[in-house]
């Protein structure tokens, strides 16, 4: 029977799933921009340490993105979801997102696609944003709930 | 802040402990503790009408209005 408990045992696997794959994706960044280089239409090899460096760096913002969405599910996990940590971990999700878009923007400089990376990055962010306000209300609501005898 | 609670004053007037106010109004004594340091954002009228009766009193003696001088944003 699907339950609760599951499912948060789902989301984070799914976490450690997509952080072994940044860890993969750091390790391997050499041989997958040499592969996509070599199969993509457009000559590309004088931006590869462009490409190599963009993964770097961008790999830090996921990272973080990745623990605190992991913190998040353990506040979820304990009851103390309407709180003022899960509203940091949220802000620092919508944060992360947001840098993400700007390297993602940066890296347009030398390859274009990397505009719709950094649009869908942007938008994420917003959207996580959102909810880290409507969160912020939740917490003010419940500490007046609480203290209302 | 604006609204001040008497609770421990005339509490002590009627010479009545935390622990029997609160059994007698079927309040825990960690709710009853937030109401008289003043940390409670808002009272009940069943939680008031149950501390009136327990103390016989009036509300007014209970709560009172000083004016602190803030000003909201």
């Amino acid at each position: 029977m699907w339950n609760r408990e599951k499912s948060l045992i789902l989301s984070k696997m799914f976490i450690w799933i997509f952080l072994a794959l940044l860890i993969g994706f750091v390790l391997y960044a050499n041989v997958i921009v040499d592969n996509f280089v070599q199969y993509s239409r457009v000559e590309l090899n004088a931006v590869k340490p462009f490409f190599v460096w963009t993964i770097y760096v961008g790999s830090i913002p996921a990272v973080v993105l990745l623990l605190s969405m992991q913190k998040l599910l353990k506040c979820i996990e304990v009851g103390d979801v309407f709180t003022v940590l899960s509203v940091k971990y949220l802000r620092i999700i919508s944060w992360t997102c947001f840098v993400g878009a700007i390297i993602a923007l940066i890296g347009t400089t030398y390859y274009l696609p990397w505009l719709f990376v950094a649009i869908a990055a942007a938008f994420m962010g917003l959207v996580v944003r959102i909810l880290k306000n409507t969160f912020a209300q939740a917490v003010v609501l419940k500490e007046e709930a609480d203290f209302t005898i | 802040m604006a609204i001040i609670v008497n609770l421990d004053v005339m509490m002590a007037k009627r010479k009545i402990s935390s622990g029997e106010l609160a059994e007698t109004i079927g309040l825990s004594q960690a709710n009853l503790s937030i109401l008289k340091t003043g940390k409670a954002k808002a009272v009940r009228f069943s939680t008031l009408e149950a501390i009136c009766k327990a103390l016989n009193c009036q509300p007014g003696d209970i709560l009172e209005f000083r004016d602190d001088g803030e000003v909201e944003a």
